[in-house]
């Protein structure tokens, strides 16, 4: 007992030892990869997403780092359901020293992370190093960028005698119309069962159809009815109109209940399937699935807004460094950040946006020329909990889960069971029915 | 202080080991040490999170961040939002099911008590689903259920037109049979096991003296086997209706989290706490469920009590502890 006491006892000493030790760590910005504390001892733990990457990529990335830091155990520890349970993990605590930060309230970051240093110097040299900003401090370094748009199969296209890519809704809805005509593949592929793939739709609610990149963040919190048809094509009631008249039209999967994620790679590849709605990480699974990935393409999102295209952008999943571990174990996750945004290649390699603002573009992006990557801009001092509190009280869930909502719009166009201005107007009475109940104010 | 020591004082004083080997301190030493195990399990695994989750639907909160105190606020919201309730009127397929699965495994039973040829390989065969992973189950249901797969193709076969046949998953208005009956082509086996047991306890003299009687098989089954077993019966239909009430695998593994409109109870109940992260909302459906199987629970047995003047006081008294336990840890 008396042992167990004593051990316990020591135990506390150690993590008040920790904790009051945190204090003084070097600044991200100026750490030099390779050249500082290159005598560092930590063993690491990196909790990610990236289940297909574990035992390929990852042991060839903890190899090139270990060259630079021979004394630094990087262990690399993956989720499946990573959204879900990473959250879970989170609260357990121990759950290692480096996570991608999982869908938090922005006021809870310093619960659990420390700051890379403030949003205003780090974003001189990384994109989206907003993304997870709190009170001016950046905890959460991208792992990559991503951009909106569409990836489509470029053989199908010019076998469905498309010489130009669709720039507004009508003439996307007319290019399906031509694929379902002219060819033996579907469409678009709505990737309807494994749901997330549904709530990817949330991610064209900011520049790709406002060309605003303040639209997420500063504008829908505080407008009234946004869901309302503007008339023009853009707003977040054309995006979705796009995905109900392809549903209404039978322009996707027959049996869209029965749709097979991992399936789909191949079928685009092979040109079976006409075009996703998916962020750009996308591309490269899609080119890497089978023989033909010089057919795979990208484009803007069929959106044009004052004769100009925009892409949203915005941050992939985003390390946050614990701050329940040892000094020596935070600079060391510090060091491993560093290195794997500046020097692993990983977002060139997985067709993202890089996040060192030196770094090269991919060349899926060729597409992109003359269009504008607009990340969405962060929320004004005092909001920043707003969307995160209209989401939650709306049950609408904008890029934060809410795969349902989405769905239900697959399934009331194809079987017409509710037309599509109905649910707008139910999702605008959710929306103002969550602004009345936390007391925003609303701009008439 | 002064007067208990003195009270005391007159007793012959034992030594530890003295006291301790006394039968009487014996006994009670004996119960504790054995009950402490399992009731201390209760209390930690169980009790103790169904406290915590009464004291969490109070609550406005996710699990990271509670958000502040709102009182029954979260009970006010699941009675006046239709939503929730739609969900629980999905059990209603299920219990149908329930019915059917029950009336298949009585019958089933029935036939394979008396001697029938290869009645042990049917017996097995038809269990055989029981003992198969839930997940696993799922799966070979969406693929059997997919346009141009298994069930279209046998069906196929038998000369129905592929082209007429409905989309099982994608079409709402029979999309939840189609997964209720993956949840009765699983769970009837058990159930048949359970009525091939009790019927075995049947006296087999009395068949005798029915047929010497004149009693045709259906009149031994109603007049003989179904009484000796209605005991059994019972608990199976309570055991059936309240699983009914907490249905959650077929919709969530085969339609992804239950789309396209078969969301049960549980599944929004899931929804609710993981996906939108309404932990304390959660918690409040948790609780009224629990309350309903309750309700259930007990005009089921006030029914078979009053209206058909039977005694089921044999009944084992478990029946709601399964589903509550799942709710604790929601």
């Amino acid at each position: 007992m008396k042992k167990i006491l004593s051990l316990a006892l020591c135990l506390l000493l150690l993590v008040a030892f920790a904790m009051t030790a945190s204090a003084e760590l070097p600044n991200f910005l100026d750490l030099k990869v390779g050249e500082d504390y290159t005598d560092i001892t930590a063993d690491i733990t990196v909790l990610n997403h990236r289940t297909d990457l574990k035992d390929t990529k990852f042991p060839e990335y903890i190899a090139a780092f270990k060259e630079l830091y021979p004394n630094v155990t990087v262990t690399i520890d993956t989720i499946t359901d990573y959204a879900e349970d990473s959250l879970t993990r989170l609260t357990g605590g121990n759950w290692g020293d480096i996570m991608m930060i999982p869908a938090l309230d922005k006021d809870e970051l310093p619960n659990f992370f420390i700051p890379y240093g403030e949003v205003d110097t780090l974003s001189e040299k990384y994109n989206f190093i907003d993304a997870w900003m709190w009170d001016g401090l950046a905890y959460g370094m991208p792992s990559t960028g991503n951009a909106q748009g569409i990836v489509y199969n470029k053989k199908v296209f010019e076998q469905a005698g498309i010489t130009e890519l669709p720039k507004t809704p009508d003439e996307f809805i007319a290019a399906l119309k031509a694929i379902k005509e002219n060819t033996d593949a579907i469409p678009l592929y709505t990737n309807y069962a494994a749901g997330w793939t549904m709530g990817a739709w949330d991610a064209y609610l900011g520049a790709s159809a406002n060309g605003n990149g303040e639209y997420l963040n500063q504008v829908i919190i505080h407008e009234k009815d946004p869901f309302s048809d503007r008339g023009d094509g853009t707003g977040p009631y054309a995006v979705y109109k796009i995905l109900y008249d392809a549903a209404a039209e039978k322009l996707i999967e027959d049996d869209y209940t029965t749709t097979d994620w991992e399936g789909c790679k191949g079928m685009i590849n092979q040109g079976q399937i006409g075009c996703m709605v998916l962020g750009s990480w996308a591309f490269s699974q899609m080119v890497e699935a089978g023989p033909n990935g010089d057919d795979i393409g990208y484009m803007s999102f069929p959106i044009t807004v004052d004769g100009k295209q925009y892409a949203s952008g915005g941050a992939d999943y985003s390390f946050g460094i614990s701050k329940d571990i040892t000094e020596d174990e935070q600079i060391a996750s510090m060091l491993f950040v560093k290195w794997f945004t500046e020097q692993s290649g990983f977002a060139y390699s997985e067709g993202g946006v890089p996040i060192d603002k030196s770094g090269e573009y991919p060349a899926l992006y060729a597409a992109f020329d003359g269009i504008d990557i607009i990340p969405d801009t962060p929320a004004l001092a005092g909001e920043e909990t707003y969307l995160a509190d209209l989401n939650a009280e709306s049950e609408l869930r904008f890029n934060n889960g809410g795969d349902a909502k989405v769905q239900e719009i697959v399934e009331h166009g194809f079987n017409g069971t509710k037309s599509f201005d109905d649910i707008m107007a139910d999702w605008n009475a959710r929306w103002s029915d969550a602004q009345d109940y936390l007391g925003i104010e609303v701009n008439e | 202080m002064a007067q208990t020591l003195t009270a005391k004082a007159p007793k012959p004083k034992l030594s530890f080991r003295e006291w301790i080997s006394l039968p009487r301190v014996q006994k009670w030493f004996v119960i504790v040490t054995f009950a402490i195990v399992p009731l201390l399990l209760l209390l930690v695994f169980t009790y103790i999170p169904f406290g915590k989750m009464i004291e969490f639907s109070l609550y406005d909160r996710s699990y990271t961040k509670i958000r502040g105190f709102v009182g029954l606020k979260n009970y006010t919201r699941i009675f006046t939002r239709s939503d929730y309730f739609d969900a629980m009127f999905l059990s209603v397929y299920y219990m149908g099911g329930a019915l059917i699965q029950l009336a298949l495994a009585l019958y089933f039973a029935t036939l394979l008590s008396f001697k029938t040829r290869a009645g042990n390989l049917f017996k097995g065969t038809i269990f055989f689903p029981y003992l198969i992973n839930g997940i696993a189950i799922g799966f070979i249901f969406k693929f059997f259920y997919t346009r141009g797969f298994v069930l279209d193709t046998v069906l196929g076969f038998l000369g129905f037109n592929p082209e007429s046949l409905p989309y099982w998953l994608r079409d709402q208005s029979i999309n939840n049979y189609s997964l209720v009956a993956t949840s009765v082509w699983r769970y009837m086996g058990q159930n048949m096991v359970m009525f091939i047991g009790a019927i075995m306890s049947v006296d087999p003299t009395l068949y005798e003296a029915a047929e010497i009687d004149g009693a045709n098989r259906w009149k031994q089954f109603l007049y003989i086997i179904l009484p000796s077993i209605k005991t059994i019966v019972m608990l199976n239909v309570i055991l059936s209706i309240t699983g009914s009430l907490s249905a959650f695998e077929p919709p969530y593994v085969i339609m992804g989290g239950g789309a396209s409109g078969t969301a049960t109870y549980f599944i929004k109940m899931h929804q609710t706490a993981h996906i939108d992260q309404r932990v304390g909302t959660a918690c409040a459906m948790a609780v009224v469920l629990m309350i309903i199987i309750i309700i259930a629970t007990i005009l089921q047995k006030l029914f078979f009590r009053f209206v058909l003047k039977e005694g089921v006081d044999d009944v084992p008294e478990r029946s709601p502890k399964k589903p509550r336990k799942k709710l604790a840890r929601v």
